[in-house]
């Protein structure tokens, strides 16, 4: 369980955060939507005890950010695979757990690799990997952490759009197999439909929540939902508050008119 | 990550090895077909079989001033070498410190240290002790600059990735930032130890008490050309030797990759 309450977070001059209270409930899947700069990712950091609020509190089971990363109750996956370049895959999966000082557990590691569909790939180095490869691999290695809580910062951010879906559909999967609780962060609307119980819609200057939904879509999630009226319904509504949130001068500004 | 491809763990392929011993040959051929169709008298231009003969005749005399000059650079390089590591390390961690120093590093470089042994003659004497001391100023500076760009290549996330767990300082020293380092580290290795054997030669020159620096200008005293040209010889078989075992080393420790 994750309760943040009242958080701000200010760079000089910059509201990067804004007042957000947000709970996200053990094995709930809570998405983050916003364009660029809306602190998403901040936000996601002061979760992970990477980044200290200038106000307000973030608990994590109970706890302190800090005592939760001693713990290391936080399995983080950045938009950077992160892998280390000299170790193989299965010693990445591995590596954080031994950095975080829990036995080390090396059939669990292949087992994840089986998971994310890289069996056969276990000595590959990063370099002989393709980008959503090494993606599969940074997120068998929070899940091989041992935490219950993930933290996704645009992970697929870096991926092209089908490889994206198909580890949507791998992720939701993973998730229930897993039991984990998830908070992903992605300026990609259907991406945060697709993947979301829960999806919290923000917004910049300063930073903050502006609508939350909560996404009805069939459980467990196929690839067949990308192409369901449910969720395209579900998408056009967030992306109606999106645009709905622009200043007047930008709207002003586009140029693209209905033919 | 420029650069380090096909570097370590390469294959080795026949041409690799021939080509450059036919050069060799083609080189030590032209020598010998120099000295037997000119008029140089071999005094001052000996065929290269006279020179393998000085060195032949009188083995010890040059395996004991290899060896003193090989001491000297193991004692003034380490000396360097270990300080260097020691500095970068530093100011990797401390952001003041490195903000203090950097500046200095990046300028006192472009010094010729060579330009600072008379005033080591002054402050030390003439010992060894001044021969260290050149010698450790020498290798230092590559040393330092190279591992410190090394530490600088660890990226953010990989630092926050880390932090999220809250790994060690020393699990993250060992296990991230040294092996992120290390490719650079070698680098500044081989240059060290490359201007140390120069720095050797050069302190035998003006302590000039032993060692193939020492062996050099006694024979350029006395216009010995073929037994400056073996002391020469021996100097380059040493200074390989000393690049060989940093190759080999970087070799067991270099990871290799063309894309971090």
């Amino acid at each position: 369980m994750i309760e943040i309450d009242g958080v701000t977070v200010t760079f000089d001059d910059l509201r990067a955060v804004e007042t957000v209270d947000l709970t996200v409930d053990d094995g709930e899947f809570l998405t983050v939507v916003g364009p660029s700069g809306c602190g998403k990712t901040t936000l996601l950091r002061t979760v992970g005890g990477l980044q200290e609020p200038t106000s307000g509190s973030v608990r994590v089971n109970g706890r302190t950010t800090d005592a939760a990363r001693a713990n290391a109750e936080i399995g983080y996956v950045f938009q950077r695979h992160t892998l280390l370049p000299w170790k193989s895959a299965v010693e990445n999966v591995a590596f954080l757990r031994e950095m975080a000082g829990k036995p080390a557990d090396r059939e669990g590691a292949r087992r994840l690799l089986r998971e994310v569909g890289l069996e056969g790939f276990e000595s590959a180095r990063p370099a002989a990997l393709s980008g959503g490869m090494k993606q599969r691999v940074a997120i068998a290695r929070a899940i091989h952490l041992g935490a219950e809580i993930l933290l996704m910062d645009e992970p697929f951010g870096e991926l092209d759009e089908i490889t994206r879906e198909r580890l949507g559909v791998e992720i939701r999967r993973l998730w229930r197999a897993e039991r984990k609780t998830v908070v992903f962060v992605t300026h990609s609307v259907p991406e945060a439909v697709f993947l979301a119980d829960r999806c919290v819609v923000m917004e910049s200057d300063p930073g903050r929540i502006v609508e939350t939904f909560d996404v009805d879509l069939p459980r467990p999630r196929t690839d067949e939902a990308y192409s369901s009226d449910a969720f395209q319904e579900q998408v056009a509504a967030v992306r109606s508050v999106l645009h709905e949130d622009r200043s007047n001068a930008a709207r002003a500004g586009s140029t693209l008119t209905e033919p | 990550m420029n650069g380090r491809v096909g570097e370590p763990g390469s294959t080795v392929t026949v041409a690799d090895v021939a080509l450059p011993l036919g050069g060799l040959a083609i080189a030590t051929a032209a020598w010998w077909a120099l000295v037997a169709a000119s008029d140089v008298p071999p005094y001052l231009l000996p065929p290269p079989d006279a020179v393998a003969a000085v060195i032949l005749g009188n083995p010890g005399l040059f395996v004991r001033n290899a060896a003193a000059t090989a001491e000297k650079v193991a004692i003034g390089g380490g000396v360097g070498i270990a300080a260097g590591f020691a500095l970068a390390v530093s100011i990797s961690r401390l952001q003041w410190l490195r903000r203090a120093v950097y500046p200095y590093l990046v300028t006192v470089r472009v010094l010729p240290k060579i330009a600072v042994a008379p005033l080591l003659l002054i402050y030390i004497g003439t010992g060894m002790t001044t021969a260290v001391v050149f010698i450790g100023l020498i290798a230092f500076f590559p040393m330092v600059l190279s591992t410190a760009a090394g530490f600088e290549r660890v990226p953010a996330e990989q630092r926050d990735l880390l932090r999220s767990v809250d790994a060690g300082p020393l699990d993250a020293f060992l296990r991230l930032e040294l092996p992120y380092a290390v490719p650079d580290l070698f680098a500044g290795l081989k240059q060290s130890v490359t201007l140390a054997v120069i720095g050797a030669v050069v302190a035998e020159w003006i302590v000039a008490d032993s060692g193939l620096g020492f062996l050099v200008l006694l024979a350029s005293e006395n216009v010995q050309v073929d037994l400056m040209l073996a002391a020469l010889a021996v100097l380059v078989a040493l200074g390989l030797a000393l690049y060989g075992l940093i190759v080999v080393a970087q070799r067991r420790l270099v990871w290799t990759s063309t894309a971090g």
